[in-house]
């Protein structure tokens, strides 16, 4: 559905401040694809997202979007921003509605839908993403921290993109709500078939979830892959201080300790069945 | 465009002239414009011109940057030239429709205009080498003999202090938000004037709220650490003078002396 091919990127160009952010980028995004975006501070996670729905424009390089150059003069921009939503780190902060509702349409209206297309699409993203009713007329800046997040989610939503970009949708979240943003995430996907993209930090969210992992390296694509494929190489990526799942470390030390477990886990689910099975292997063995 | 604000012009450069203490430059620019003031004949503004040129020239500031300066007042020096021209009486030199132009208004009108040209120059040449912050510590630091009468001049300095502190701040905030709200399906730019005013709703909003937010923040962090302001606090950049500012105080006493001399006796 979207190519990105050869993206470079440059702050500052011609500047004292010359920074090379993006080198050379390409990879594609499938219908329903659940994509993991990772790589340490600084790496270009969010520069790359920009240029997704054209925030940004690359210095070299196309993104193509069903089949079209998104940089050709003749492309409409505004297009784009509708088929690709962006949820930025903590979307709560751009909400500035009088109510719940008039927010969540912010998006929708702006893109040339009627007030009741708008209203409507709003109403059925705030139910997907667990506002009750009740919250519809309140201000905004009257809910908890966790339900801001999910009408900022609901406002991007509500669009009706085919591409949904989320960065760092969990940051500064309890665990509790961190968990319920994440199967929302997943609820959305499944509901709407949409593409999802996820940019986080946190290895344990991304081996869960995703189907693909891209690994941002220095503005470089340093690994892509399946989770279990990315986080197999646990050693390249401790060292460009990215880290693995922690139950990958914990089966990894398992298997050094000599419990043969075959190979590192990559999810809690995956390790509570390999261990089991090791075990009742061991437990077949003995009697 | 919103996004490529600058508040302060600051030219970096290491340069003499950035080297000096903040108080020294705005004792200098002072004492420079009273000078500008003290002389009567036009002629003398030239000297003027010319130790504008030298100070420019010792701070590393490019020239085009002295007209920069004055790019933003063109109007006034327009208008000012005008109606000086004009309105002056005295004997006629030349003579149409309902404006009559006399010898003294070309001389007061061509006095008048530079004398605000040189004065914005010499402003500018300040705010081109020092820093925001260090003008206010400056300024805290030439004005604390208003303590003495109860004037809160430490208090205020800091208020100045933490709002420049914050400017890049929002500016950082504002471009996030506009980044967002484009997101969103906004435009900012290729709209009505009307629909740019509403627009501009979705960006003030939340910055308004965030700043309110973090200024509460600040407050709350500086209490929880004790501040409260009626305590001498420690500098993180204390201002000593140094032989530099010496020397640039002996000049600028030359200069001043030069202009009351000429003022006096010429």
């Amino acid at each position: 559905m979207m190519k990105v091919e050869h993206l470079r990127f440059t702050y500052g160009k011609g500047t004292v401040n010359e920074c090379k952010v993006l080198d050379d980028i390409s990879f594609e995004i499938r219908e329903g694809e659940f994509i993991g975006l990772i790589g340490s501070s600084g790496s270009g996670k969010t520069t790359l997202i920009k240029h997704l729905n054209g925030l940004l424009k690359a210095e070299s390089g196309t993104v193509w979007f069903q089949g079209q150059n998104i940089y050709d003069k003749k492309y409409v921009l505004s297009n784009l921003r509708k088929e690709v939503g962006l949820v930025f780190q903590y979307p709560e902060h751009q909400l500035f509605g009088r109510t719940v509702l008039s927010d969540t349409c912010f998006g929708p209206l702006n893109l040339g839908m009627t007030k009741e297309e708008a209203e409507e699409s709003a109403k059925d993203c705030l139910e997907l993403v667990g506002i009750d009713e009740a919250y519809y007329y309140a201000s905004p800046f009257d809910l908890s921290g966790g339900q801001k997040r999910c009408v900022a989610i609901a406002g991007v939503l509500a669009m009706k993109p085919k591409i949904l970009v989320m960065d760092e949708p969990a940051a500064g979240l309890d665990p509790e709500t961190k968990h319920m943003v994440f199967d929302l995430v997943e609820k959305i996907r499944r509901e709407r078939n949409i593409a999802i993209v996820l940019v986080s930090h946190h290895m344990e969210d991304v081996a869960n979830y995703a189907d693909k992992v891209l690994v941002l390296h220095e503005g470089r694509l340093a690994l892509s892959g399946t989770p279990r494929e990315i986080f197999s190489q646990t050693h390249f990526l401790r060292e460009i201080g990215i880290g693995v799942p922690q139950i990958t470390t914990a089966t990894e030390r398992l298997i050094q300790a000599g419990i043969g477990l075959g190979h590192p886990a990559v999810t809690i689910d995956e390790a509570e069945d390999i261990i089991l099975q090791a075990f009742s292997i061991r437990r077949g063995g003995s009697v | 465009m919103i996004r490529d604000i600058t508040i302060g012009q600051y030219y970096a450069r290491g340069s003499v002239v950035h080297g000096l203490d903040p108080r020294t430059k705005l004792m200098g620019v002072l004492i420079y414009i009273i000078v500008l003031f003290l002389v009567k004949n036009p002629w003398w503004y030239l000297a003027c011109l010319a130790v504008i040129l030298v100070l420019y020239h010792a701070a590393r500031v490019p020239l085009p940057y002295l007209l920069k300066g004055l790019r933003g007042i063109v109007i006034l020096l327009m208008f000012t030239f005008f109606f000086r021209l004009i309105s002056t009486p005295g004997v006629e030199v030349a003579h149409f429709w309902i404006f009559t132009i006399t010898k003294e208004g070309v001389v007061k009108a061509v006095s008048l205009t530079s004398r605000i040209a040189l004065m914005i120059t010499g402003a500018s040449l300040l705010s081109y080498t020092s820093t925001p912050r260090e003008l206010a510590d400056g300024l805290e630091k030439a004005f604390s003999f208003l303590e003495k009468i109860h004037v809160p001049v430490h208090d205020m300095a800091v208020i100045v202090m933490i709002a420049f502190r914050f400017i890049p701040i929002m500016i950082e905030e504002m471009n996030a938000l506009m980044d967002a709200q484009a997101a969103r399906g906004v435009e900012f730019e290729k709209c009505s004037v009307f629909k740019k005013c509403k627009n501009v709703f979705s960006l003030l909003v939340p910055l308004f709220l965030s700043t309110v937010r973090r200024a509460s923040d600040l407050a709350m962090a500086m209490e929880a650490r004790g501040y409260t302001g009626d305590r001498q606090t420690s500098r993180m950049y204390p201002l000593i003078y140094k032989s530099n500012d010496r020397i640039a105080y002996a000049m600028m006493g030359i200069w001043l002396t030069a202009g009351i001399g000429i003022r006096v006796f010429l």
